[in-house]
């Protein structure tokens, strides 16, 4: 097996990127873990001319954290790193679970967060929690910097808000609110080393024993990890009893447009939408309360 | 229990430490001066007439040194059951159809790996497009499209077995029952993708170097099919990354490297990438199997009727084998006083379907086991009582097959009962979880000449030196199982000698004795280690007679090879050093090698096989009844193979069969659509990792099969078939899903519990 | 158009030059003659191409060989101190019994390198988590398991 011929770029700075990306336009492709990349031109899926590679921009690896600002990943933080950071595992520990629960040991020792949201499959383990918890994209463009809530990042199956020019340079996530909690769920047919067949992402924030805030994401059953505000609107202002969370479930099942494929059938993810939704509310409620 | 010094000894492995440092070489490990690399072109469609190919682009291409389609080869078609010619269907490139999707078409040798594949792409193939059948209920049907003009009904196999009064047996049956089960195809997903390295040796004749299970097979056909002698052929078997089946027949690769090394003057390598394995790879036989028992109100089995139609996919490959074996297994494990067996083998327009570990044991006996389960819950009996009732034991007679030489069978079940304290749990366990128990037979080796060779089943040769070591030549191929040691350690036994004491070389076509059929069918530690004694035992002859002429005593003793001495029994202080005796035997002889040949081909042993493994599994579940994943908490095994000769060996067959089993249970399939395979990756193909593996608890059974080397017999293909069942029921008492159409997946199980609700 | 590298495997420094679409496997494989690394599936899903770069275990099947310049990598040739010694982890391979056909043993291996360089006392369920990224066919994982096991007791000791 070989990998079709390309041209290789290692740029030192965002800016030095953005102008290859400019000049090579139409067939350069950003190459950060290449996890993904790789394997789709490994099988003819993609013909890039060109590679941008982005791991030698020194600073772009980094993930800071302060209790104002919240945390920052930067575009080739390593999902390894991302899954074991401290300030992660304390304020953010739905996020680091996404990150450890995504393909495998070498995978996560090479492959970055930033690329499994650019890669934008629907079943993207990284999307549900970090869309749960407000998260946005700072991208990089000729134009300058932009903002872009994580939400209206995805476009389709493969597809993200990116124009050919721009380049995501770090993902940041607002510090949590205190009495809020969040979960990652997710399941698939084999068992613990899979791409998921469901994953749901769950934030909410307490007041007492009603929910004040509440998100609810979706993956792998839309064609971008999916907001089911319906689900969301039978909870909100509700208590959090066993029986709401229940009919929440059965909420998502309905909100949820699954499709059968290689991994699962329509039927199957419905069902699990129904049962990760219920998990995910419950652990993510339960966090909420005892923060 | 005899007291063995390295016989059932944990001795490492002989090729562990290379294999530890990473310089064991496997066939893709290999380069050679000019070597050409070689990459296949298969059909993206499954029945086609080829109307036309265009290769003149690619042979254009700079660098490409030879292109290769069907009109270039020999015309002439292989298959291993030589024995029947009209059951020889494959060409190693498509002569005028295609029928499956990854069928060869043609091939590219080029100087480098980028260049074949732009060749590849450069060739244009015309196909005019047939209706294609990808299910045997399609295929058997009346006016079904033609797979191969010779075979009209697409049915290549037709195989009966009858005994007793069938009839009879089901008219004084208290109960019957008839069930249909349907069970998946699997991959045998061995680490090292398929690899083939050909040379034209300075004399003009071919070496091929190829990761394979039978390299006496791969020699015999790839002769035949470049229209030359087999000695003119040299096969050698590297290193091999595992095969359970997958590799013992003669591919495309194999004939296409020969041949064009041969066109072209220069070695040439292919590779098979691991989409390739996935979408053209064999895989084991789906089949549906129907089952009809009769038992009398006390449990007794009266009578079993078995029809099976198995689904070959678009060639028969080792097909005929699977067939005659699942009607075999079906009338195994417990005693059917009337049986009768039909077996039919289908061709559909999907990749062939070929020898898996088990050969047809692990489909028949899912049957089988189920069915148990089933008539026992039926007759108010506990399974394992039921089973214990019927179980086959030593001196049984299965008519026209063989008498059962050695069973610990009974003990089997006993021991997993007991360590699995049955009885409580069956009653006690909790909804949501279950124990099962399923079981095994099966062969050690085969005795019917399907590939018609002239050649002993089995040879060896020994070269015995004054130095105190010995060389042993063998044809037997080990793919990992071990077989190199396993041989070392009965000579070694035999000789009285360590480990280090032996040189072996395996597995070349050119300097091993003639023959060795291969590794399938757990047939290399009976029939090669037999070949081994019998070789021991002729060196053994010589030494005792030299011995005896020198100690020249007035009395005739008795001679023994310990601790690297050869003695008269018991009487060490008589003993002279091995080497010295080797010495003693070439100086009577003008200085001429102490040499001998040993061989092995089961005799008046009936037409399947010399001897039988038995076992049983129970498996623990627990399944989250929400989302239907099914956690397998832990398994007890109890098996017989006779005398162990590694024990650590022993263990590692059991635990990759568990492996394996776990997969064919629960998460393991091919995702087909209009034959083609969905799923051509392991993220897709989900087969068990570290984390997926219960705890497991292990008895062996102690008992001495006669017809083998030093008492032993089968070990790790019967075993691939106690899991699946044993898990099934589990899961049905956990959950009262009755599983007959593997794999047992989490969305069966939650529609199952939907409709009890 | 070929890119002139140095490469820094097993404490040796390479000086090749290469095609950007060489993946580290492939040169490791065909340009160096270092085949103990193997490749299994080309991507990412089996482990048999694993190598450690900068002490990390990565999938060489993924890795290009122009991302790993000035990197310290170490292939399964490097594990052993000498011609006639074995790492802790190769022995302990060796004596459980964990090594059937051996085609996944070199990327076991360096994960396990990589596993007990993070703790020197993994528990059972920490082995298994970190050897996730590997695939065997014949062993059922269960000596695999028990090696790593052993040789974190054999480098304790040492």
């Amino acid at each position: 097996m070989t990998l079709p011929k390309f041209e290789y770029f290692a740029p030192e700075s965002l800016e030095e990127a953005q102008q290859l990306l400019l000049n090579k336009a139409e067939g350069a492709h950003l190459l950060a873990g290449g996890t993904d990349l790789l394997v789709k031109m490994n099988h003819g899926l993609l013909k890039p001319a060109s590679l941008i590679a982005l791991k030698h921009i020194k600073g772009l690896e980094e993930i800071t954290f302060d209790p104002k600002n919240g945390l920052k990943i930067g575009a080739t933080a390593l999902l390894a790193n991302v899954a074991a950071h401290p300030d992660i595992l304390e304020h953010y520990p739905a996020v680091a679970a996404a990150a450890r629960e995504t393909a495998n040991v070498q995978i996560r020792n090479m492959g970055t967060v930033a690329g499994n949201l650019c890669n934008a499959a629907p079943s993207a383990d990284n999307a549900p929690t970090l869309l749960a918890m407000n998260a946005e994209v700072l991208i990089s463009g000729a134009k300058g910097e932009r903002r872009l809530p994580l939400d209206q990042f995805f476009k389709g199956p493969g597809a993200n808000a990116l124009d050919s020019d721009e380049i995501l340079s770090a993902i940041l996530v607002p510090a949590p609110d205190s009495d809020s909690g969040v979960s990652y769920q997710h399941i698939s047919a084999r068992g613990k080393v899979d791409i998921s067949a469901v994953c749901v992402g769950v934030m909410v924030r307490m007041e007492g024993d009603i929910c004040r805030d509440v998100r609810i994401f979706l993956g792998a059953v839309a064609p971008v990890p999916m907001r089911a505000v319906k689900t969301e609107a039978t909870v909100l202002n509700q208590q959090l009893t066993e029986e709401i969370i229940e009919k929440a479930g059965i909420a998502a099942l309905d909100e949820s447009q699954p499709i059968t494929d290689v991994r699962s059938s329509a039927d199957y993810r419905k069902k699990m939408v129904a049962v990760l939704t219920r998990r995910a509310l419950t652990e993510a409620r339960d966090r909420a309360l005892n923060s | 229990m005899e007291q063995f010094s390295i016989v059932g000894k944990d001795v490492p492995r002989n090729d562990a430490v290379a294999k530890a440092r990473g310089s064991a070489i496997y066939t893709d490990d290999m380069k050679l001066p000019g070597m050409l690399f070689g990459q296949i072109l298969r059909s993206p469609v499954a029945h086609a007439r080829i109307i036309k190919i265009d290769t003149g682009k690619a042979e254009a291409l700079p660098g490409v040194k030879s292109v290769i389609t069907g009109k270039d080869i020999p015309k002439v078609k292989y298959g291993n059951w030589r024995l029947f010619a009209d059951t020889q269907d494959e060409y190693a490139l498509a002569v005028d159809k295609v029928r499956f999707i990854g069928d060869e078409v043609a091939a590219v040798a080029a100087i480098d790996r980028e260049t074949v594949r732009e060749a590849l792409e450069l060739i244009e193939v015309e196909y005019e497009e047939l209706e294609g059948v990808y299910d045997i209920d399609a295929s058997i049907k009346e006016g079904a499209p033609v797979i191969h003009d010779y075979c009209p009904g697409n049915i290549s196999v037709n195989r009966k077995i009858e005994y007793g009064d069938i009839e009879k047996g089901f008219a004084e049956s208290d109960y019957v029952r008839e069930d249909t089960f349907k069970v998946q195809a699997v991959s045998h997903a061995y680490l090292e993708p398929c690899s083939a390295l050909a040379q034209v040796d300075l004399d003009g004749r071919i070496t091929l170097w190829t990761s394979t299970q039978v390299p006496y097979i791969v020699q015999c056909l790839l002769a035949s099919t470049l229209e030359m002698r087999e000695n003119d052929i040299r096969v050698v078997k590297p290193f091999v990354g595992g095969g359970f089946g997958g590799k013992m027949e003669l591919r495309t690769w194999e004939f296409c490297a020969a041949f064009m090394a041969k066109q072209t003057g220069r070695p040439v390598k292919f590779t098979l990438s691991r989409e390739e394995e996935f979408l053209t790879g064999r895989r084991r036989h789906p089949m549906t199997l129907h089952s009809k028992v009769g038992f009398k109100k006390d449990g007794s089995l009266m009578a079993k009727d078995l029809r099976i139609i198995l689904d070959g996919g678009a060639y028969n490959a080792m097909g005929p084998t699977a067939t005659f074996l699942c009607g075999n297994f079906g009338a195994m494990l417990y005693r059917y006083p009337n049986y009768r067996f039909h077996g039919r083998h289908a061709y559909t327009n999907k990749p062939p379907a070929s020898a898996m570990r088990g050969f047809g044991a692990p489909q028949s006996l899912y049957a089988s086991e189920i069915q148990m389960n089933l008539a026992a819950e039926a007759l108010g009996i506990d399974p394992v009582d039921l089973r214990l009732k019927n179980a086959q034991v030593s001196g049984d007679e299965i008519p026209d097959v063989a008498t059962i030489s050695s069973c610990g069978f009974i003990e089997s079940i006993e021991a997993v009962v007991k360590m699995s304290d049955w009885k409580r749990l069956r009653k006690e366990l909790k909804p949501g979880q279950g124990i099962g128990i399923g079981c095994y037979s099966f062969i050690t080796g085969g005795v019917f000449n399907w590939f018609n060779t002239q050649y002993p089943f089995s040879a060896a040769e020994v070269r015995a030196f004054s130095d105190g070591t010995v060389h042993l030549l063998t044809m037997a191929s080990d793919i990992g199982q071990g077989c190199d040691t396993v041989m070392k350690q009965i000579l070694a036994e035999e000789l009285g000698l360590q480990m280090e004491d032996i040189r072996i070389t395996s597995a070349d076509t050119a300097t091993t004795p003639q023959a060795d059929l291969g590794a399938w069918g757990s047939r290399v530690t009976l029939m090669a280690g037999n070949a081994v004694i019998d070789a021991a035992k002729k060196i053994k002859e010589k030494l005792f007679g030299a011995l005896s002429a020198f100690l020249n005593a007035n009395v005739i003793y008795e001679m023994e090879c310990k601790n690297g001495m050869v003695q008269p029994k018991n009487r060490s202080k008589k003993a002279v050093p091995f080497g010295d005796v080797v010495a003693m035997v070439q100086k009577a002889k003008r200085g001429e090698p102490l040499i001998a040949h040993g061989y092995y081909t089961p005799r008046d042993k009936g037409l399947v096989t010399p001897a039988f493994g038995f076992g049983a599994q129970i498996a623990l579940v627990d399944v989250d009844r929400e989302t239907g994943k099914v956690d397998v908490k832990q398994m007890w095994t109890a098996h017989d193979c006779g005398t162990v000769i590694n024990p650590k060996g022993v263990e590692g067959q059991l635990a990759g069969s568990i492996q394996m089993g776990l997969g064919y249970a629960l998460s393991e399939q091919f995702v087909m659509q209009d034959g083609k395979t969905l799923n051509t990756n392991f993220l897709d193909y989900k087969m068990p990792t570290a984390m997926d593996m219960p705890p497991s608890a292990v008895t062996h059974i102690d008992t001495y099969e006669p017809e083998g080397p030093m008492g032993a017999k089968e070990c790790g293909e019967g075993l691939a078939s106690p899991t699946a069942p044993a898990i099934s029921d589990a899961v049905y008492h956990a959950t009262g899903y009755r599983c007959k159409d593997l794999p047992i997946t989490p969305e069966k199980i939650l529609k199952s519990m939907e409709n009890d609700t | 158009m070929k890119h002139p590298i140095e490469l820094k495997i097993n404490g040796d420094t390479y000086s090749l030059a290469v095609d950007p679409w060489r993946t580290l496997n492939e040169v490791l494989r065909e340009d160096l003659n270092l085949t103990g690394t193997k490749l299994g599936c080309g991507s990412g899903d089996c482990g048999a191409c694993t190598v450690l770069v900068n002490g990390r275990s990565v999938s060489s099947c993924l890795t290009l060989a122009l991302e790993v310049q000035g990197k310290e990598i170490q292939t399964v040739e490097g594990l052993a101190p000498s011609g006639s010694e074995l790492h802790p982890i190769q022995e302990a391979f060796v004596e459980t019994g964990a090594i059937q056909c051996g085609f996944c043993t070199s990327g076991m291996e360096m994960s396990a390198a990589y596993i007990l360089s993070q703790n020197s006392s993994p528990t059972e369920q920490e082995i298994r988590e970190g050897l996730s990224g590997h695939l065997c066919r014949c062993t059922g994982y269960i000596q695999i398991v028990e090696a790593v096991s052993e040789a974190a007791n054999k480098m304790k000791q040492s």
